[in-house]
């Protein structure tokens, strides 16, 4: 039996008729049309599909779509305003903290759920957050130098 | 994932009563990490899940001095690490919830649900055994007690019934004199899952410096966390020395079972067990002297 819901996603308000069983990964990808968030592993490890649910990383491949009602969902696409990069998105950038691609939106959102919670995080406080963040291409330093950068800046 | 019903009960007299009408054929649904994994892997197929999230006795964290640290069964692992609370209580579960999956899990995954299911490579409940840490359940027919220990029965498989439901987890009020030290191995990364996880508890005597009481909890080596009983006895009465926390740890190596897999083999998992058993029995004298 489908079940109708509502969530804000990226500041607008949608909803949906959903069937209990679908993910939120599926939702905001094949209805909503927002593919940053990637399946990877499908088992909650690697963090292709982080998703900021409330302000907080979650998997959105394990997080059945029903369960999201009422809530706040960000997503990669959510981060830019007015035509301009988020600064952690230009940081990514201008550090080379990326090659493939396929990992980023998640580390850039856990980044931003870091960098809402503390705003000088130490490398250790970087790299213990985003130790479930996986990079298969092993941007690590650079992913790190560029949130420092940017936290150094707030 | 097949499809099922979404229930979403207010009251756990609510909840156990769905339970009961679907006769095991309804799953508790809080944080979802379990579940889904293996509902998406088809090793779960319920016809109902009982989302308990709106239930709101089941949630958060106070502090009873009769009673000790009352953790509804909600709390995430997150919260718990947070906590300050519980910082101030038991610092031990701070410091290990650090280390429990990622951030993501710890978001999303509760203390209750980490206990009801029964995963045999935990950190918890070790922690929780050796702080004599009792879980309150409520079903259709009223409420009981257990001590954690009795929660666990095998792989994956507790002695709660179909329709009941972890309220609470309580751990009672620290006794003097006491210490307690967790310790974890991990064979790959950091975020994965514990190739070896060891609580120990020491309670020292009143007036003199041996060991009145012990506690050595052993997880991932066996189908559920266990105490080494043998090794507990080993250090009662004695005073704690280097050499009698690695006879303890020798002991409580032959007192599981831990299976080759890929975090380790039988023979390295249990060299593992005893050298944290003896590192853990020294860090948590140390905290009884104040020195932790």
């Amino acid at each position: 039996m489908k079940k109708a819901i509502s969530l804000k996603v990226n500041g607008l308000e949608r909803s949906a008729e959903v069937e209990p069983r679908l993910t939120l990964l599926d939702l905001v990808r094949e209805q909503f049309g927002l593919t940053g968030a990637k399946l990877g592993c499908d088992i909650q490890v690697c963090g292709a599909c982080t998703l900021l649910l409330d302000g907080k990383p979650v998997s959105a491949c394990s997080f059945l779509a029903v369960d999201a009602d009422g809530c706040e969902v960000l997503t990669v696409e959510g981060l830019s305003a007015n035509g301009k990069l988020h600064p952690l998105q230009d940081a990514f950038m201008e550090f080379g903290a990326l090659q493939c691609g396929y990992c980023t939106s998640g580390f850039i959102l856990s980044a931003k759920a870091l960098l809402d919670e503390c705003v000088q995080p130490s490398e250790q406080q970087i790299r213990d957050y985003l130790a479930g963040n996986f990079c298969r291409c092993g941007c690590y330093q650079e992913i790190v130098q560029a949130i420092k950068n940017v936290a150094g800046k707030s | 994932m097949k499809n099922f019903d979404y229930l979403e009960p207010t009251t756990v007299a609510e909840a156990c009563s769905l339970l009961q009408r679907h006769a095991g054929e309804a799953k508790v649904f809080a944080g979802g990490t379990h579940v889904t994994i293996l509902m998406k892997q088809g090793l779960f197929e319920p016809k109902a899940l009982v989302n308990i999230k709106n239930i709101q006795d089941l949630k958060g964290v106070r502090y009873d001095s009769a009673e000790g640290l009352i953790i509804g069964a909600l709390t995430t692992h997150r919260e718990l690490e947070t906590s300050a609370l519980v910082k101030e209580k038991f610092p031990i579960l701070c410091e290990a919830e650090r280390e429990v999956a990622n951030i993501r899990v710890r978001n999303m995954g509760t203390v209750g649900g980490n206990l009801a299911s029964g995963e045999p490579l935990t950190d918890l409940s070790q922690i929780f055994i050796a702080l004599d840490g009792e879980a309150r359940i409520v079903g259709p027919n009223g409420a009981r007690t257990i001590a954690v220990e009795e929660l666990f029965r095998d792989f994956y498989t507790t002695s709660l019934a179909e329709d009941e439901i972890i309220t609470h987890v309580v751990a009672p009020p620290c006794r003097p004199r006491s210490g307690i030290e967790y310790m974890r191995f991990s064979s790959s990364s950091v975020v994965d899952k514990p190739s070896v996880g060891v609580a120990v508890r020491l309670t020292l005597e009143e007036r003199k410096d041996s060991i009145e009481n012990a506690r050595i909890v052993l997880g991932c080596v066996g189908p559920t966390p266990v105490r080494a009983r043998k090794a507990e006895e080993a250090l009662t009465g004695k005073n704690v020395s280097a050499e009698l926390a690695a006879e303890a740890g020798k002991i409580a190596a032959q007192e599981c079972k831990p299976t080759d897999d890929l975090r380790g083999s039988e023979q390295y998992k249990r060299a593992i067990v005893g050298t944290l058993v003896k590192r853990a029995a020294l860090k948590a004298y140390e905290r009884v002297l104040g020195n932790g």
